[in-house]
């Protein structure tokens, strides 16, 4: 199994949830993210007083595949997140070790 | 038996004027509560939500009980020195009424009556009256809570605001209202330019100098908390002000009409105004919500000492002028001793202080004479003539000017100087005016063991009030 986490602009979240499901995942955790990258950060302006936001609004995504798919759904999140400009994010993949679902203690790929 | 009709209107009461008197008391109400609360509320970080807003509900009641107690009549009832005398003697002999309670049934509704000779009889109770002036008292010192906000003990603020209404307040309002000193050398101010919103500015930057400034950490990173909020809270002030404004000729005719009106043109000029300047001058070169929010102000500030008095012209121009100034006041007078030196949260002495002067001083130049406050004929009217007052631009000549500016020149140093005594008085009762740095970092929490956005999943209940069913439970 493969734990593929992507960082994404937060606008993106349907166009890349809609593609994933397209593709059979069956699930996904969504969180709201923030951090910096080569986009850096923006103004912000209060009753004339300026503040430099360093950390942009992201949205991480987390999801578990099977290790013959873990390829595909990589490309796919870069495919449909992309719009070409500074600040669309990162996508990595990991092994998992383990993995139990909870309800039914059904586990490894079954419990994906 | 014979049917006896009992009308519930004595002859002096009109039920238009009482009405429309009491709806204006709860429109300038509402602009306290909830209306600067969650003004301020919204603008602070989110660490000192709850802090703002209880002393905002505390300033409120504290205030009203003063003010029942005695200070109504120590702003509006006889002079404590018996009226008479001249000069300097009759000036501090007659600066205050004589304190008393207003709580007993006769007081509370006879008909209502000022120690200044009013031009027209009032067709209310006192108790309408009263509650109407309240409000006023009551949102003053609430202006200057956004000066002293995040350091000044929770404590230190209870016991300043009623010594703060007494001997601040009362004095000011005694001297321009009710029938003190510069009412009787004829300053005007139509609703409180001076009486509140100079005083409170000049109060707040003086509390804030005396306190010092809020944390570094909190002056660095002190981004609002909610602009929603603070939007409610600035849309209820603005609306509000039509009371403020519109209940000060005490009577439902048209003068209210017009003050109600020039009230809300100003507003929108000042409003466009600094929004423009922001856009075209700022280093951003962008229109911001909370800027066209400080022009807003800015407008409903400075025409409340002329509100019935000028006309539409002037209502422009009293919006553009003064936007313009305190635009330019924020942004660069900010910049310059003593104004770079002390941490006045809010700004408050801009856009009050700065602000209020301008309107004060306009009334002489554009007050219309034409713009007649008073001018009740026939029985019902038992004063002399109309009244009403002429600027220097409608030939009224340099006397109304000169008497706006020695009012403004005593509200600006009795308001600095009394805020100054009054707060080592209260330094010396709470041994000292600030919180601890500790608390300060925490905020709401620290102090209040509450915080605007508790979170549920983190929080549970292990006792207090009505923990019988958690009891119950776990037996």
């Amino acid at each position: 199994m493969k734990l593929v986490t992507a960082i994404i602009k937060p606008f993106k979240l349907d166009d890349v949830k809609d593609s994933l499901k397209k593709l059979g995942i069956q699930g996904l955790t969504v969180t709201e993210a923030q951090g910096f990258g080569r986009q850096g950060g923006h103004t912000e302006v209060y009753r004339g007083a300026e503040y430099t936001v360093d950390l942009v609004p992201k949205i991480r995504i987390d999801v578990v595949v099977d290790d013959s798919i873990a390829a595909e759904v990589v490309e796919t999140i870069v495919e449909s997140g992309r719009t070409g400009k500074i600040g669309d994010g990162k996508v990595w993949s990991v092994s998992v070790d383990e993995m139990v679902r909870i309800r039914t203690g059904e586990r490894g790929i079954e419990a994906v | 038996m014979i049917a006896v009709t009992n009308i519930p209107y004595p002859s002096w009461l009109n039920t238009g004027d009482n009405t429309w008197q009491l709806v204006s008391a709860t429109f300038v109400g509402l602009m306290s509560l909830p209306g600067l609360a969650v003004l301020y509320g919204g603008v602070v970080q989110k660490k000192w939500v709850v802090n703002t807003v209880l002393m905002a509900f505390t300033g409120f009641s504290t205030v009203l009980i003063v003010w029942v107690l005695w200070g109504y009549n120590m702003g509006f009832g006889n002079p404590i020195g018996g009226g008479g005398g001249t000069g300097i003697v009759h000036f501090f002999r007659d600066m205050i009424g004589m304190p008393h309670p207003i709580t007993s049934h006769f007081a509370e509704q006879n008909q209502a009556v000022s120690g200044a000779n009013t031009l027209i009889p009032f067709h209310f109770p006192t108790a309408t009256l009263a509650y109407f002036q309240f409000v006023f008292a009551a949102i003053t010192p609430l202006l200057f809570l956004g000066s002293v906000i995040g350091r000044i003990k929770f404590k230190a603020w209870l016991i300043l605001v009623p010594l703060w209404s007494t001997f601040i307040y009362s004095v000011d309002a005694f001297l321009l209202w009710g029938g003190g000193y510069f009412a009787g050398q004829g300053a005007v101010d139509y609703s409180g330019g001076y009486v509140i919103h100079l005083s409170a500015g000049v109060s707040g930057f003086v509390a804030a100098w005396v306190l010092g400034p809020r944390l570094k950490r909190d002056r660095e990173h002190g981004v609002p908390n909610n602009l929603l909020m603070a939007a409610v809270g600035a849309g209820i002030l603005w609306l509000g002000w039509n009371g403020f404004n519109g209940g000060d000729p005490f009577y439902a005719g048209i003068d209210a009409a017009s003050a109600v009106l020039n009230t809300n043109v100003a507003t929108a000029a000042a409003l466009l105004t600094w929004l423009l300047m922001d856009m075209w001058f700022s280093s951003q070169k962008k229109p911001t919500f909370l800027g066209a929010v400080n022009g807003m102000i800015c407008g409903l500030v400075a025409i409340t000492p002329s509100a019935g008095w000028v006309n539409g012209y002037g209502a422009v121009i009293v919006g553009v002028a003064a936007s313009g100034v305190v635009w330019v006041a924020w942004n660069y007078l900010s910049k310059v001793r003593p104004f770079s030196k002390v941490d006045d949260a809010l700004g408050v002495v801009y856009t009050h202080g700065i602000a209020g002067l301008l309107g004060g001083l306009m009334v002489g130049l554009l007050a219309d004479p034409g713009m007649i406050q008073y001018g009740v004929t026939g029985k019902s009217y038992n004063g002399p003539g109309s009244f009403s007052i002429d600027g220097l631009f409608y030939g009224g000549g340099f006397h109304q000017l000169w008497e706006q500016f020695r009012a403004a020149i005593w509200v600006i140093a009795f308001s600095a100087i009394g805020t100054y005594i009054l707060l080592q008085l209260v330094k010396l009762i709470c041994r000292g005016l600030r919180e601890n740095d500790e608390t300060l970092m925490v905020g709401d929490l620290a102090i209040h063991d509450e915080e605007a956005y508790p979170r549920e999943t983190f929080a549970e209940r292990i006792g207090g009030m009505g923990s019988y069913d958690l009891e119950r439970e776990s037996s």
